[in-house]
């Protein structure tokens, strides 16, 4: 129990003291989540809306499409995405491998599916009945959806923080495609599987810690965003 | 002018409307009257181009605007079609905001949004209600509210599923009231669904029948679902159970069916007659309504409720009160099966 008790102090005295390698890395994999989790959510949502109100011809094994791979393992993803991003893939010449922009498309590509299905979900919880109502008042397209969304905000708004929470987590593609460089590609999740490894209990327990902070930080001003919850 | 045709709807593969022809026609009032399950409700989302018909087409002013081959309608022909449904919803927001909801998306300017949504909160009395949400409200006020905010964006036609369904009397009373006066104003068409004949009457031009997704040949009064039996005792002639009592009818049809006795055919008497009538029914006279001018409706007990149609003159002669006797004689070949 000692060493528990001795990686909690190292934390917290890590955190405190503005240590500048904790916060780069932390700083690195908030930049990161959000940029993914803005496309993952941007494509995400859309796709999710036209699943779920759309009828259109395979759109039952798009779903199901959808649904699979939510169960896609990270790093099967990281994977693939290194034989397309090396040297030799269809998009070496981009020269991503082992940079943060291959780790933004791996959980771009893990977290689009989260996206999609739940905001499907979400809105197909949505009373039949308001989007009738939004069409019959003589909105378009757009204005019909915005005003579903606007029913639907609590349960979007839960998309957004379980896309943002999968990508701030994952590590198998962030490894695998990132290469856990120092300053440069090492993330919350990479850097505490390096430092456990290493017996650095301390810091790999400090990370951790600012990974929760990180979750709890976008989950309260996704609720601040929501606003009081008016009916 | 808003026009059904041909059209054929069905819902995993069960027809549930099946009309040649229905039409709205400019200014017009026509109730639809139906039971529960009689495709009502599809008719008028159908009509409101919110849903798109699997054969046939909807044609607004002879342009068609939704149909099996035709895109989904666009919000342009929407905006001349409003639909309240029979158990409505308000959107996120205060009352004001669901009224003012229409307005705006047409663009309508602010000052003037204010002023419309203002006077239609007046003339439905839900003025009140303006600033409350709509877990604040009653079902009957969420009807009326739905109701306004489908007058508050002045469609050519307004179609209301069982618009007071949730309304007590008076409240009901101002709801009609304020369609009345808002016909009075301007050219509105409107088309009502509703179980209850008194209201259809009361108030509209044109009252249409529906029952199993078709409009019934005749008029809407004693509508029977029924179970036809396979062979005939005579011919053509079948005695169908309905209810307590059997009704003669001559058809060569067989299984489900509807069959309709028309108000106009029945005889009414204090006595029975000697006649060729197959049909010959003794009961007690429970309502007279004077729905029409000159013309009285006889509602009686004979097992079930049967409804005559008889001018005042007679109706004053045969000296009928409610609770008063009643015989009904109607001829076998007047009952009609579809």
């Amino acid at each position: 129990m000692d060493f528990l008790g001795e990686g909690l102090r190292r934390a917290v005295a890590l955190l405190v003291s503005g240590d500048g390698e904790v916060y780069g890395i932390a700083l690195l994999t908030l930049r990161i989540g959000l940029i993914a989790t803005v496309l993952a959510c941007g494509l995400g949502i859309p796709v999710g809306f036209v699943l779920a109100t759309r009828p259109f011809w395979g759109r039952r094994a798009a779903l199901t499409v959808v649904n699979t791979a939510l169960a896609f393992p990270t790093v099967v993803v990281g994977l693939l995405l290194y034989g397309v991003l090396s040297r030799r893939g269809p998009l070496g010449g981009l020269e991503w491998l082992y940079t943060w922009q291959a780790i933004v498309v791996g959980d771009v590509l893990l977290a689009f599916p989260i996206a999609a299905a739940l905001a499907a979900a979400a809105v197909q919880g949505v009373d039949p009945r308001i989007r009738r109502t939004a069409e019959t008042l003589g909105a378009g397209r757009w204005r019909t959806a915005w005003t579903v969304a606007r029913e639907a905000r609590f349960a979007l708004a839960a998309v957004i923080t379980t896309a943002f929470g999968h990508v701030v987590a994952e590590i198998g593609s962030a490894m695998t495609v990132g290469g856990n460089i120092r300053g440069q590609t090492r993330t919350l999740t990479t850097a505490v599987a390096l430092y456990t490894s290493q017996g650095d209990f301390g810091l790999a327990l400090a990370l951790g810690v600012i990974l929760l902070l990180l979750a709890l930080l976008v989950n309260v001003a996704l609720q601040a965003l929501q606003g009081r919850g008016h009916a | 002018m808003l026009e059904l045709l041909g059209v054929r709807h069905r819902y995993d593969g069960r027809v549930v409307l099946d009309i040649a022809r229905f039409v709205v026609a400019p200014g017009s009032g026509v109730a639809i009257v139906g039971p529960n399950g009689s495709g009502k409700s599809t008719l008028l989302r159908l009509l409101a181009l919110l849903e798109r018909p699997g054969e046939g087409e909807v044609r607004l002013d002879g342009v068609v605007v939704a149909g099996a081959k035709a895109p989904r309608a666009g919000a342009s022909p929407r905006r001349r079609i409003t639909l309240v449904e029979q158990r409505p919803v308000l959107l996120r927001g205060t009352v004001r905001e669901n009224l003012e909801f229409g307005l705006r998306v047409r663009g309508i300017r602010r000052a003037e949004v204010t002023r419309k949504v203002e006077d239609v909160a007046t003339r439905l009395a839900i003025a009140a209600l303006l600033p409350r949400r709509r877990h604040e409200l009653s079902d009957g006020e969420v009807q009326r509210v739905a109701v306004a905010r489908a007058l508050a964006v002045e469609p050519d036609v307004l179609l209301l599923d069982e618009p007071a369904s949730s309304a007590d009397r008076a409240a009901a009373q101002t709801l009609y009231r304020a369609l009345a006066e808002e016909r009075a104003r301007r050219p509105l068409a409107v088309c009502l669904a509703s179980h209850q004949l008194e209201d259809a009457y009361r108030w509209a031009d044109d009252v249409r029948a529906l029952a199993e997704g078709k409009l019934s040949p005749v008029t809407p009064e004693n509508l029977f679902r029924v179970e036809l039996p396979a062979g005939a005792s005579g011919g053509d002639l079948k005695h169908v159970c309905v209810g307590p009592i059997e009704i003669a009818a001559t058809t060569d049809k067989t299984g489900p069916a509807i069959l309709a006795v028309p108000p106009t055919d029945i005889f009414v008497s204090r006595e029975p007659l000697t006649s060729s009538a197959r049909n010959v029914f003794l009961g007690r006279v429970t309502r007279l309504t004077h729905q029409r001018p000159g013309a009285v409706h006889v509602t009686a007990d004979v097992g079930v409720e049967l409804v005559a149609v008889v001018t005042e003159e007679a109706a004053r002669d045969l000296g009928l009160t409610p609770g008063g006797p009643v015989v009904f004689s109607f001829k076998a070949s007047a009952v009609r099966v579809f």
